[in-house]
């Protein structure tokens, strides 16, 4: 690509400038697009996924030059670019599908024709997501697949699901899963929405029975699956920013980091020397936070690997239940109260249940601190009884 | 050691991401050469509390007279490189007189000597800036009076340096009486000063504030330094110490731990370059981040020592093991320019002036 960086500028902004003309708003990373049309678009014009080749829709760009196109759509606040660094389910397929399977799957899931979700955890594979007992079985043309996942958002829209499933009970657990794109329109197939403890539900558990994956739709070698899972999950952190949610009333919210400060004044209690020192504190570790994040970026630029990205989690969490702490340290008891005409009792209450969306969910604290303490401190790892044992041996429950 | 900033920089800004990478491998070479463990223990042990040869050593370097104007024989470099050469410091626990040496000389970049490190000066903070509480050194025309306390390096000065709200004031060491405390950390000594005589004035008090920042933006770097280097020692004992079979480290209780204590000394470690980058900048919010560096790496500092005294069980509690050397810093430092709960409603001071 020989392609001087202005010329590269001019063309996707004369592009944009073309057929940029607005799509309805999206949030949700799962399920199909409502932007598709738009995302096609996009798609054939190479702008989706600039840093691969051709042959894959892409234009073969360096990273630099891609980052020129991701800024034009930026600028303008045009979706669909860049998604070779973004779109979990494009980067899976592509690296571990087979040809035919990319061919069909890979376009389709750039420009969100394809509804997809994840079908990992199940109610005994949690942190130990290696123990799944999902069996995949092998038939003629594919595979039978019977098993229950859990915590899957988007199950009832997906048209595929990324799914780890056993195919080996005679070797040690992380040598018989096999990873899969499992159909969800089918017999077989049923998903029931979970009730969360905040009373709202993001959340499904995935029955499968008997349901049917076709030869093509296995990524990765048979019983490999373990790896292809690594590949996906890196991409997923990758991706994965802050999943927690702000306040759920909305009602006349306080934004930015010194918004607990104003939410004090607002009651009142700022001449409180422990109000003060309580809400400073939490400030500070927001802003810490930040300037983490800024810290890490800064040395990944340099290209010196960092520490620091693996302990926004950690910090987020303290952060998130510290300041729903506050928040209803600064309510007193009001916070007893919830619904509409107690707006900030119920951001209180919500965000205190809420806070565990981000020290549980996506990995809890307890394994977030062994992955630093093993891969960034080095320290040893602890003994894994069950790590050389056939599957089939290990206990369970 | 013939390592030198042969070349001062035009202005601070002037010194780019090699040259200060050089100045960090610089003092660190210096420092694990002359400020080993046992030299630590050696200069703790003596009656100043100071190794004049180390000291010549840190000015042939040009770290003595780091942030002095070049016209007065210093390097004329800013908060960044202070920040960065006081995290070495913090790491060896360098018991010398760097950051008062730093203040001295930037509240008074004429005073002769100092910035060569062939004087020695101590700072007190009277009036309003005084942090401890304690003092109550006055201004009658041209006499002081009074005592300030906690005054650090002060027995070993040849002048002692007032940081008033009526202006900055210089007076040598033999017409003031300097009384040395019993201090708990050994690595950083105090002295009470009582002033009973003239004083000259040698700078306006407008210059007060910004060097107090300074100082904090110094010890916090200190501290940063000091909190990383103690999570090694820890982690490479959590290492390298088996029991049950097994190296304690790869038990969740203390893995967990350290986990923790990374976040903490990697969040000091950003708070207190922060500060130096925006005192350096005179950026619109450096009050809020020089207060949140004071108590962000003050409290760091002392969880992680506290902590990995802890987790190495038994053998940091004796005497020999440096682990509560570095305790003892960090409880020292808690206390220097007022503690963090001072620094935290300073903080939100500052939060609710920028609102």
């Amino acid at each position: 690509m020989s392609m001087s960086d202005e010329a590269l500028r001019g063309e996707v902004e004369a592009w944009l400038a073309a057929h940029w003309k607005g799509v309805p708003a999206h949030s949700e990373s799962f399920g199909r697009d409502p932007r598709s049309e738009w995302l096609a678009k996009v798609r054939d014009a190479g702008w989706a996924v600039p840093r691969w080749s051709s042959e894959w829709q892409g234009r073969g760009l360096s990273n630099d030059q891609a980052k020129i196109v991701e800024r034009a759509f930026a600028k303008v606040g045009a979706p669909g670019a860049g998604q070779d660094r973004s779109n979990l389910w494009a980067n899976t397929a592509l690296a571990h599908a087979t040809d035919s399977f990319k061919r069909e799957i890979v376009p389709q899931l750039l420009a969100g024709e394809v509804g997809m979700c994840l079908l990992y955890s199940e109610p005994g594979a949690g942190s130990d997501l290696a123990a799944v007992r999902t069996r995949a079985d092998k038939v003629d043309g594919g595979w039978r697949v019977t098993g229950q996942k859990v915590w899957t958002s988007g199950a009832r829209v997906a048209d595929y699901g990324m799914l780890i499933a056993r195919t080996d009970w005679d070797v040690p657990k992380h040598r018989g899963i096999s990873f899969f794109f499992l159909p969800m329109k089918q017999q077989g197939v049923e998903v029931r929405p979970l009730r969360q403890i905040t009373d709202e539900a993001h959340f499904n558990e995935v029955f499968i029975d008997n349901a049917f994956i076709p030869e093509e739709n296995l990524l990765g070698p048979l019983n490999g699956g373990w790896g292809v899972l690594q590949t996906a999950l890196a991409y997923e952190r990758s991706v994965m920013g802050d999943g927690a949610r702000g306040p759920r009333s909305g009602a006349d919210e306080p934004k930015g980091d010194t918004a607990l400060l104003a939410l004090a004044r607002e009651a009142g209690r700022l001449d409180d020397a422990v109000v003060r020192q309580d809400v400073a504190q939490v400030i500070a570790w927001r802003v810490l936070n930040k300037l983490n994040t800024a810290r890490a970026k800064a040395e990944l630029a340099q290209g010196t690997s960092s520490p620091i990205m693996s302990l926004g989690k950690l910090a987020m969490s303290r952060i998130l239940h510290e300041e729903a702490r506050v928040r209803t340290m600064l309510l007193g008891p009001e916070s007893l109260l919830e619904g509409p005409d107690h707006p900030r009792a119920e951001d209180a209450n919500f965000l205190s249940l809420n806070a565990y969306f981000t020290s549980i969910g996506g990995g809890t604290d307890q394994i977030q601190r062994n992955i630093i303490g093993e891969r960034v401190l080095s320290l040893p790892k602890e003994p894994e009884i069950d790590r050389t044992i056939p599957f089939r041996e290990v206990r369970a429950g | 050691m013939t390592d030198t900033l042969v070349r001062p920089p035009m202005s601070a800004a002037a010194l780019d991401a090699d040259d200060r990478a050089a100045l960090v491998e610089s003092v660190r070479r210096l420092l694990a050469d002359r400020c080993t463990e046992a030299d630590v223990r050696r200069i703790m042990d003596s009656e100043s509390g100071h190794d004049p040869a180390l000291w010549r050593a840190l000015a042939d370097l040009g770290v003595v007279g780091l942030v002095a104007p070049e016209a007065a024989g210093g390097a004329g470099l800013g908060p960044v490189e202070l920040g960065m050469v006081m995290e070495e410091a913090g790491a060896a626990l360098l018991p010398a007189p760097l950051i008062s040496t730093a203040l001295a000389t930037t509240l008074a970049p004429d005073l002769p000597g100092v910035a060569d490190g062939s004087r020695i000066a101590a700072v007190a903070f009277a009036g309003s800036h005084d942090w401890t509480g304690r003092s109550d050194v006055r201004l009658d025309g041209d006499r002081l009076s009074g005592t300030a306390r906690f005054v650090p390096d002060a027995a070993i000065a040849d002048v002692i340096v007032v940081a008033s709200d009526d202006g900055v004031f210089a007076v040598e060491r033999g017409d003031v009486e300097v009384t040395p405390l019993p201090v708990f950390d050994r690595t950083r000594r105090m002295a009470d000063v009582a002033f009973y005589g003239p004083a000259t004035r040698i700078g306006d008090a407008a210059r007060v504030k910004a060097t107090r920042d300074l100082g904090m933006v110094a010890l916090a770097g200190e501290q940063a330094g000091g909190a990383r280097r103690m999570l090694e020692i820890t982690v490479a004992y959590a290492t390298d110490r088996h029991q049950f079979g097994r190296a304690i480290g790869s038990f969740q209780a203390i893995k967990h731990m350290a986990a923790d204590l990374l976040l903490e000394s990697e969040s000091a470690t950003s708070a207190a370059r922060d500060a130096a980058r925006q005192l350096a900048e005179d950026a619109p919010t450096v009050d809020a981040a020089v207060a949140l560096a004071a108590f962000a790496c003050a409290d760091a500092f002392v969880r992680v020592a506290k902590d990995g005294v802890q987790m190495h069980g038994g053998i940091a509690f004796t005497w020999d093991h440096p682990a509560h050397l570095y305790l003892r810093r960090a409880r020292s430092g808690a206390q220097l320019f007022g503690d963090s709960a001072v620094w935290r409603e300073r903080y939100i001071q500052a939060l609710e002036a920028q609102a």
